[in-house]
């Protein structure tokens, strides 16, 4: 077996950015007489994996240039009958055409009312590029912010009470341990450093590292996979019910233990900010600000007076102020948080009393509060614990409390953006040595920090609900949704016609994205998105183009993809959390684009001028970059492609190093240690006690009362609208009766991002040799009793009569309550056959009226009340 | 002469695959065809139960089975300890495959090299490419060979095999984790050594007397 | 929607006998495939005519039987040895399988084959051939390939069923049991009636102790190991379980068993011992496949 090298005229490496998750590690790709042949990542770069290291995905990602099933032309749908089992009957047409067809449409919708387009981004980088982009794309279109967007790959599932904590405590879209410094990590339905969520590969380097080092990892799931099979210890949980187990840490904290940092509360928090007896802030009657209580003084003050010293400020009694009655708002918190016994915990969570007592011990003897720790000459305070949560513990209707419980643990220890303790992804980017484009978070209205950028809109300050509505999505009304959810709710016509919503969607302008088989019920999707013009620029002819799309354009795939844009947007979820340089990576193009396939950033730009937005957009991303050299600026009535528009972004952001940088594929330059461990740097407060919920709850009432919207009937809990974290049971679990006695829940394999690995076969034969990808998990002892062995094909079946067939697998580490199912199988496109038949679909299952929607972050309800037999 | 071999740290691996993805693209292997794997099992009872995840790979044990059985001499150790296939000499009996405890062998025939990785449509470029670049001989058994050519093209270069990722095997270079740590068995400070001593590496199935040369340390 | 769920199933959940499930592999007690699957048939009918034409020849010697020791040469030589080159990878290059008798079982095979077709076709062209020297040389020769195939299974120490030293006994008796079969029926076919008839009393013999192998194997391996106990347990269990009770309760056993008790005493017929080396050899055959089927690796982990 030798190399033959005769026939072999060329044989390099190119340097680009992955693109089959989103999280964009650096990769290079082996490229032998034009044909990509091996992946792997960059060893010089700490975006990714130890050294060259890539996951098995990644390295699988060749498949993408080379599937046959690709679309090469553009395809118009000639039966005008929508749905899923209705053959489109495709036409392929010529790219002019196509382009003609969206433009002259656009144009039309415009002249009404351009919140009648619909866009999507997307969260599957195959495809996947500049991130922030297509949001204002859609607004140089005259569309209102977020609530045009209809999510994309990571659907509703993704993290919307998530992202929203993370930005109003660390700035940041998502949060991870400081493996490096850390000691005890807990792990709350989140893969995070073993193979899923941002920078995944990073975290499972910074991870491997740690565990070797011997840190504590306890991971609460309802199954020991991914997570809970390489933790030091898994302890079994229902879902949704993470709240409880958190409260109770809390509460032992707080009114056991007594052991809090106390400088961190009254220094970092809104706890010391006095409120009335309706829970509202105490507010200066001038500057509007939340009010104080300075101990020393025994004075009433601003909560940035400068003349009280942070460890004055009070955090007990009861006080007057101008004849109210006032009191710090941590006095109802510790009051609030007695309730919460471990016992209490333990019923709800099955999770052992015991072990949660035990849990919360380990926390507050590992947390040294009061201790410090020096790196490079910096002082910082040392907390090695961290409590971090994702897509798994959020995904519930009590997905804001889940998240609120999860991190009030690492608040009562001071564990935020300290050595040791959880970590934003960077919330502050500075500028590339020599370069522009600096993005630091800013502090804002009672102290809340304001991150720098955040996808769709920033959490802070809180916009007040108004109506009408005036886009499909509602964000008028609930302003806390990264992504809205109203678009997929049942009761959308009737959601839409309360709140005086008259921009009826009328076109899709979509990127890659599988919404209709993605995100819950498959049926109430086709029927809310079927009426629309579904244009889609796609790499195959996926579910959702197959059964509503109208004209699918082909994409390129990240490896035939010319993108200089990819990740330096992309600093606050893609970067390292730790304390390592910054890298960001150019997506270079290995090969050339497949059939007549075209990057979307160039469809894009070819639409918007057809349209006549096109200076609209470019003097956005003039402004996006802050490109202030007016050589560089893009000027009206120019016309650049995406390669040129990056020739001068790219001069401002590196300056002299962009030839340099091009050339590498990436840049790199030093992250100062005070950017990472930032806490005590910035004059900020974590809004813990979520005053603003109060003003929500009376303006959404409001709005109900006046719009006589019945979101009683609708099963809208607005008691969720709290200041106070707070246990709610999860709708799923309110649907278990005898019948439907099982939680299904879905979890992320690390071979699968969403359902576009399903169709790379690499991906597929390894998953053929997993024993839990392709099927349905259920705990040995359960499936015994009720009859089932492995390889039995079964229907899942939820209240509303939709079913699944799956097949089933059995496993000791799953709680026996639950069922799983891995990602978002179950697929029947005719333009992917490797995928097709492959796994079972979790989505379908989940019901998509109001009531299984977050009323506040419009996290879905990510498990569902089941009954299962054969099929 | 080195002897080289490979420590397999069963803490740091997530089961991510990416040994296995790296070592087809390295080795153009059709499907079907697998010079590393995964094995993924669970041991105990719930609530206690615990995964198992173990890579594994040819252990080119140096006291080989396969060697042992195979009449032709075609498989053999060479003198830096990688088990190897002289594929002029297989006369394709599969001896070997069935006396390998481990079962890290495949035989090579028209059916495997007919196979295509999207059935029914043709080679794609890649795999018609891998023919001339990587080729099988028909009727022969195939396995993994610590990526011989990357170790003997790199120490050409003046590189060292576990140092330097041109002269290091496929599946240690593309580990995200650090999992796989590759170097001279023989040479008493090496770190693959130093790891076997710290953290007591074992072998697989030891108990078939062949001296494997990968070490797994939990 | 899902009209390919069988097919997934049928990959990953194949029922026991006939494939392992991919997500066990070498995780539970796995399945040898490459000595029995697919091509790897021939070599269970390889070892079985090399087996029994050895095993005529062997029993021929005793009698001074010509033909016997030509059919007995030719099973060997043509159907056992084509067979075994029809199995092989590249037959062209076989005759490189005489490099390494000091290690390989198969390649001691190999000369111990090569050695027997020029003896043994010395002894059948010389007259006079069935002498004291050549016979003991030649019934030596006939012993080793007879249990050739099982001393080649024997020796893989990976296999526990396999390597079990009980297998040995097995498939010598086994050899004689089916050559002596041909012999008699040989005789039958021929005008030695008598002679067959006289065989019936080693007839009775050899199935005793064919009998008694049989139950030693299954007891001995049982015990033997954790493997070689999967193993028994795969014959006695799923597919294979059919092929357990008729092929070697049935046709090994209990038909032959009948056969025997009918023609006690030298009460031969030729359509009888017709019967019986029918059932015997099927019986022989299934005992074979069971064994190269059902043998199991050791789980890795």
């Amino acid at each position: 077996m030798t190399y033959k090298t005769d026939e072999i005229w060329e044989d390099k490496w190119v340097n680009t950015t992955c693109g089959v998750c989103y999280c964009g590690c650096g990769a290079k790709v082996r490229v032998v007489n034009g044909v990509p042949v091996k992946i792997e990542g960059i060893k010089e770069s700490t975006m990714g994996g130890t050294g060259a290291g890539l996951c098995g995905k990644g390295a699988a990602g060749l498949m993408y240039y080379h599937d046959p099933n690709r679309i090469k032309k553009p395809l118009l749908r000639t039966n005008p009958e929508k749905g899923i089992g209705v053959d489109p009957k495709w036409k392929e047409i010529e790219w002019d055409e196509a382009l003609d067809i969206i433009s002259t449409k656009m144009k039309k919708i415009m002249e009404d009312d351009p919140n009648k387009i619909l866009f999507t981004n997307q969260t599957m980088r195959a495809s996947d590029g500049p991130h922030n982009h297509p949001y204002f794309y859609a607004q140089a279109y005259g569309v209102k912010n977020n609530g045009n967007f209809i999510i994309g790959g990571g659907s509703l599932h993704c993290g919307n009470a998530c992202h929203m904590l993370g930005g109003l405590i660390h700035g940041a879209w998502s949060i991870a341990p400081d493996w490096r410094y850390t000691k005890y990590v807990l792990k709350w339905g989140s893969s995070k450093g073993t193979g899923s969520g941002h920078s995944a590969m990073t975290n499972a380097r910074l991870r491997a590292d740690a565990i070797r080092r011997g840190i504590k990892e306890i991971v609460f799931d309802p199954m020991g996979n991914f997570a809970g099979g390489k933790a030091t210890e898994w302890l079994a949980i229902l879902p949704g019910t993470d709240t409880a187990v958190g409260l109770a840490i809390a509460n032992y904290i707080v009114n056991i233990r007594k052991e809090m940092d106390e400088l961190y509360l009254k220094a970092k928090t809104n706890f010391v900010y006095l409120i009335k007896d309706d829970g509202t802030y105490l507010r200066h009657e001038k500057s509007d600000k939340p009010m104080v209580y300075d101990t020393r003084d025994g004075k009433v003050k601003e909560y940035d007076d400068t003349s009280a010293a942070w460890e004055d400020l009070a955090l007990d009694g009861e006080y007057e102020y101008n004849g109210e009655k006032v009191r710090p708002c941590f006095v109802p918190f510790k009051e609030h948080l007695k309730q919460f016994t471990v016992e209490w915990a333990a019923d709800i969570s099955t999770v052992p009393a015991a072990k949660i007592l035990e849990v919360a011990k380990g926390w507050v003897d590992n947390a040294q509060i009061g201790s410090t720790i020096t790196i490079e000459g910096k002082t910082f305070p040392y907390r090695p614990v961290s409590s971090v949560t994702f897509r798994g513990s959020q995904g519930h209707t009590n997905g804001i409390h889940q998240v609120a419980a999860i991190d009030l643990m690492s608040q009562l220890v001071g564990a935020e953006d300290v050595p040791g303790g959880t970590l934003g992804w960077p919330a502050i980017r500075r500028a590339y040595p020599g370069g522009h484009y600096e993005q630091t978070c800013s502090v804002g209205t009672d102290g809340v920090i304001v991150p720098s950028v955040f996808y769709s809109h920033d959490p802070w300050p809180v916009h007040a609900p108004s109506y009408p509505a005036t886009n499909m999505g509602c964000v008028d009304v609930w302003t806390h949704c990264t992504l809205s959810h109203i678009p997929y709710v049942e009761e959308v016509d009737y959601i839409h016609e309360k709140l005086g919503m008259k921009s009826k969607p009328e076109m899709i302008f979509g990127i890659s994205a599988n919404f209709v088989i993605s995100n819950s019920d498959w049926d109430t999707a086709v029927k809310n998105f079927k009426d629309c013009f579904v244009v889609q620029m796609d790499l195959w002819v996926n579910e959702t183009d197959q059964a509503i799309g109208d004209l699918i354009l082909p994409d390129v795939s990240y490896l035939e993809k010319d993108c200089w844009s990819s990740e330096i947007d992309a600093f606050f979820f893609s970067g390292s959390p730790s304390y390592e340089d910054w890298y960001v990576h150019l997506q270079k193009p290995v090969a050339k684009p497949i059939g007549e396939s075209r990057f979307f950033m160039d469809v894009y730009i070819d639409v918007a001028n057809r349209v006549g937005v096109l200076d609209k957009f470019n003097a956005k991303l003039n402004d996006y970059y802050g490109i202030e050299d007016p050589e560089l600026q893009i000027k009206p009535g120019e016309v650049l492609d995406w390669k040129q528009i990056g020739e001068r972004v790219l001069k401002w952001v590196y300056g002299p190093d962009k030839e340099k940088i091009e050339e590498q594929g990436y840049a790199t330059w030093h992250k100062p240690i005070e950017d990472v461990y930032w806490r005590w740097e910035i004059d900020s407060r974590c809004p813990v006690y979520m005053e603003y919920l109060i003003h929500d709850r009376r303006a959404l009432e409001k709005i109900f009362e006046e719009t006589d919207f019945d979101y009683k009937k609708l099963e809208m809990d607005m008691d969720q609208y709290t200041p106070l974290p707070s246990w709610f049971w999860p709708e799923s679990h309110k649907d278990l009766d005898n019948e439907f006695d099982l939680l299904a829940f879905s979890y992320r394999d690390i071979l699968h991002t969403n359902n576009t690995t399903f169709q790379n076969p690499y991906v597929d034969e390894v998953s053929q040799m997993c024993p839990y990808t392709f099927t349905i998990t259920l705990n040995t002892t359960m499936a015994k009793e009720k009859g089932f062995k492995d390889g039995d094909i079964i229907w899942i079946e939820n209240k509303y009569g939709v079913k699944e067939k799956g097949i089933v697998k059995t496993m000791e580490a799953q709680s026996p309550k639950v069922i799983g199912i891995a990602g978002q199988g179950g697929l029947w496109a005719d333009g992917r056959p490797i995928a097709k038949g492959k796994g079972a679909n979790f989505c379908k299952l989940l019901p998509s009226k109001l009531k299984y929607f977050d009323p506040v972050a419009g996290n879905m309800e990510t498990a569902v009340a089941v009954k299962i037999y054969k099929a | 002469m080195p002897r080289w071999g490979m420590v397999i740290d069963v803490k740091r691996c997530i089961a991510c695959w990416g040994c296995t993805i790296a070592c087809k693209e390295e080795h153009f292997l059709p499907p079907g065809v697998f010079f590393n794997r995964v094995l993924i099992g669970e041991s105990g009872k719930f609530p206690t139960s615990s995964k198992l995840i173990y890579p594994i790979l040819c252990n080119h044990c140096s006291d080989a089975a396969c060697v042992e059985a195979c009449p032709t001499g075609a498989t053999y150790v060479r003198e830096d300890g990688i088990v190897a296939i002289d594929d002029e000499k297989c006369v394709g009996c599969r001896a070997c495959m069935v006396s390998c405890p481990y079962q890290q062998r495949t035989y090579y025939d028209e059916k495997v090299k007919e196979r295509e990785y999207f059935p029914g449509q043709g080679k794609t470029e890649m795999e018609i490419i891998g023919e001339k670049l990587y080729p099988f001989k028909l009727g022969t058994v195939v396995k993994c060979n610590f990526c011989t050519e990357r170790l003997e093209d790199g120490m050409k270069k003046g590189l060292t095999p576990g140092k330097d990722e041109d002269a290091t095997p496929a599946c240690v270079n593309i580990c995200p984790v650090n999992a796989r740590v590759f170097g001279d068995l023989d040479d008493p400070n090496s770190e693959i050594n130093r790891m076997i001593m710290e953290k007591k590496g074992k072998q697989l199935r030891k108990e078939f007397g062949t001296e494997p040369a990968v070490y797994y340390i939990d | 929607m899902n009209d390919k769920h069988q097919d997934l199933v049928e990959t990953m959940f194949p029922s026991d006998g006939s494939g392992i499930k991919p997500y066990e592999w070498m995780i539970s007690p796995t399945r040898q495939r490459q000595w029995i699957d697919d091509k790897g048939i021939f070599l269970w009918l390889a070892f079985f005519f090399s087996e029994i034409g050895a095993g005529l020849y062997f029993m021929s010697l005793f009698y001074s039987f010509r033909p016997g020791i030509v059919l007995g040469w030719l099973i060997t030589l043509v159907l056992g040895g084509l067979i075994h080159m029809l199995y092989l990878g590249n037959p062209k290059r076989a005759w490189r399988m005489i490099m390494k008798p000091n290690t390989s079982e198969l390649s001691r095979g190999i000369w111990i084959i090569g050695v027997f077709a020029v003896l043994g076709f010395l002894q059948i062209i010389t007259p006079g051939g069935f002498n004291m020297v050549f016979n003991f040389i030649m019934g030596v020769l006939c012993l080793l390939i007879i249990s050739h195939g099982f001393a080649t299974m024997n020796v893989i120490r990976a296999l526990p069923a396999w390597n079990s030293t009980i297998v040995l006994p097995l498939s010598i008796i086994s050899g004689i049991w089916v050559g002596h079969q041909l012999l008699q029926f040989m005789f039958a076919l021929s005008d030695k009636a008598a002679v067959a008839s006289g065989m019936e009393v080693w007839a009775a013999t050899f199935f005793l102790i064919y009998f008694l192998c049989i139950l030693l194997y299954a007891w001995g391996t049982w015990h033997s190991s954790e493997a070689a106990k999967a193993s028994i347990r795969k014959m006695l269990e799923g597919d294979l379980k059919r092929i357990t009770y008729i092929g070697v309760g049935v046709l090994a056993i209990l038909v032959p068993l009948v056969f025997t008790l009918i023609m006690w005493g030298g009460n031969t017929n030729g359509f009888l011992i017709f019967l019986r080396l029918a059932s015997v050899c099927a019986g022989d055959l299934a005992i074979r496949y069971l064994i190269m089927k059902s043998a199991v690796y050791n789980p890795l982990i």
